[in-house]
């Protein structure tokens, strides 16, 4: 079964056609990237996915409930189990890197107590040790996207989607983002992220979907398979989701060293 | 500290001339409301006074013996309806004559306690048994005359003094409800208008937590939160320094009115009449912040 399915998906704009008869799915541990020209549909796609967007016809089924037929109620509930990263990385400006962390936390009602050990955690993981104090408006634009994924990750969802993460990023930082995205994507976290960077699809030998004009003209196909030997490797039995995190954080990220 | 109290008082810090504006407006309602309530207590124990003090004289004649005399005072006594029965004798009756002419000694040279008749003096639970115990009185055998001694200035019967003085409560109630009713509307208004300015700063904020699933109560939660401290902090300084006035002006109202009592004797009876008007405005005000940050949300969030 699918973790992620869009079927027949139709999202129009008044008389503007943003997407049309979209339909691919998505199996647990993948990574995609969604691609194509600037109003292309790909943005559109994260938003539908993550409801911001109804569709105008067709399904987006997530873990097998059909996210277009959603209460409004139920979708806060539904966005909890999503991690979400953004081009202009979407922190809060009067609350500390920390805190901006923490807010994932509270809204998905986690135990106060387990706060500190999770947040400690996933700034580990992204490298920000030092910046907790710090406001959005005194971190880079590198720092402010490792802590919005972060943020994403904290409340471990079980996709995570990214809207052009590494647009504002210049290529050393993107760079450096992206092996972060591939790390988690290792550790078993399906990520759909949405870019026009071709240098860094090229690079990341993912599956891609590529959109012209609303509508897919390729996708690459699932490269799952292809990757599992590579995942399996970094499972270890017997562990928890975060003690598997925990084990990259320990091992110096690569990406560390492309930013420094 | 709870995250939600945290993000009500850090958004309070961000904007202080909002708070003080929202807290200045709520302070100026309740201290007003609280001024009015004293005012309508004060004038409710005015017209329970005059209500009760004796009302009413009992004129008897002078064949009256102490016996019949004693033993109508005994029925009155035992009667629910009335209160207060004093017998005024022929020689106190002089001596109260003496006290009401003594600027001119003249006139009580020329008297002795013969010529005034003995009386008793009551007063009445409810003034609307008058006429009844009027009509019950007139058929003893022993009284001579039933008269009134109520009068606010001119009023020929106790139906006159009792209407004159439930117009003034009346009057009193209706100007007071309307005034603390315009103050409340204002501050609910005020409050709409601050709480709404303050969700349009942090619009942008409410849209990220909205993406990361935070529920509509989530984000609600410190704007409500912020109202009630407004509302605290009105309600309590509003109250209080109203509190401080009253305690400053009791010995000076006290010594005016003399024997009416327009606020509780005691301390106990005060510090009560004040802990239930801060319990009502409380109230009141949590209904005020309540609806003030609902209005305020759902007309952001239609906004939006």
């Amino acid at each position: 079964m699918p973790m992620l399915k869009l079927n027949n998906v139709t999202k129009t704009f008044g008389e503007i056609l943003a997407v049309e008869d979209i339909s691919f799915e998505v199996s647990e541990g993948e990574f995609v990237f969604i691609t194509g020209p600037s109003g292309s549909g790909k943005s559109t796609i994260i938003k539908l996915i993550l409801r911001q967007f109804t569709p105008d016809s067709g399904e987006i089924f997530l873990n097998e409930t059909d996210f277009g037929k959603l209460k409004y109620k139920e979708i806060p509930k539904m966005r909890q189990k999503i991690g979400i990263v953004f081009q202009d990385f979407k922190m809060i400006p009067d609350r500390t890197l920390w805190e901006n962390v923490e807010v994932a936390l509270a809204v998905t009602n986690v135990p106060r107590k387990e706060w500190k050990e999770r947040v400690t955690h996933v700034i580990k993981l992204v490298g920000l040790e030092k910046r907790t104090s710090l406001f959005p408006s005194q971190l880079a634009g590198g720092e402010l996207q490792r802590g919005s994924l972060a943020r994403a990750l904290v409340a471990n969802p079980s996709i995570i989607l990214a809207d052009e993460p590494t647009g504002n990023l210049d290529w050393k930082t993107a760079e450096s983002i992206m092996e972060l995205f591939e790390q988690i994507n290792k550790e078993g976290k399906t990520i759909i992220m949405a870019t026009h960077h071709l240098g860094l699809i090229e690079k990341h030998k993912n599956r891609v979907i590529e959109l012209n004009e609303g509508k897919v003209v390729s996708d690459s196909g699932s490269k799952k398979e292809e990757k599992g030997g590579k995942k399996e490797e970094n499972k270890e039995e017997g562990k928890t989701e975060e003690q598997k995190e925990l084990n990259i954080s320990d091992k110096k990220s690569k990406s560390d060293e492309v930013e420094k | 500290m709870n995250i939600h109290l945290k993000t009500s008082l850090n958004n309070i810090r961000r904007s202080p001339f909002q708070a003080l504006a929202a807290v200045f407006v709520l302070f100026v309602t309740f201290f007003v409301s609280s001024i009015l309530i004293v005012f309508i207590y004060s004038s409710n124990q005015l017209i329970k006074h005059y209500e009760t003090r004796p009302q009413m004289i009992v004129f008897l004649k002078d064949t009256a013996s102490e016996e019949d005399v004693g033993s109508l005072k005994t029925k009155l006594e035992s009667d629910g309806r009335l209160k207060k029965v004093a017998h005024i004798t022929k020689e106190q009756a002089l001596e109260i004559y003496k006290n009401a002419t003594k600027d001119n000694p003249l006139l009580s040279e020329l008297v002795n306690p013969s010529v005034f008749p003995s009386s008793l003096e009551f007063s009445l639970n409810d003034l609307s048994y008058a006429e009844q115990v009027i009509s019950e009185l007139k058929n003893e055998e022993i009284v001579d005359e039933v008269r009134y001694t109520a009068s606010l200035g001119g009023e020929e019967s106790l139906t006159d003094v009792v209407s004159k003085l439930r117009q003034i409560s009346y009057y009193i109630r209706l100007t007071g409800g309307i005034f603390i009713g315009f103050l409340l509307g204002t501050s609910l208004v005020l409050m709409i208008v601050i709480i709404s300015m303050k969700m349009s700063t942090r619009r942008n904020e409410m849209d990220i937590l909205d993406l990361i699933g935070a529920t509509p109560s989530f984000v609600r939660t410190p704007v409500f939160l912020e109202a009630i401290f407004y509302t605290l902090a009105g309600v309590f300084s509003g109250w209080f320094l109203c509190f401080v006035l009253v305690l400053y002006l009791t010995p000076s109202l006290m010594e005016y009115f003399q024997e009416i009592p327009i606020l509780p004797q005691d301390a106990l009876g005060l510090v009560i009449l004040f802990g239930l008007i801060f319990a009502a405005e409380l109230f009141v005000g949590l209904l005020l912040s309540f609806f003030g940050s609902v209005l305020a949300v759902a007309r952001t969030r239609k906004r939006k």
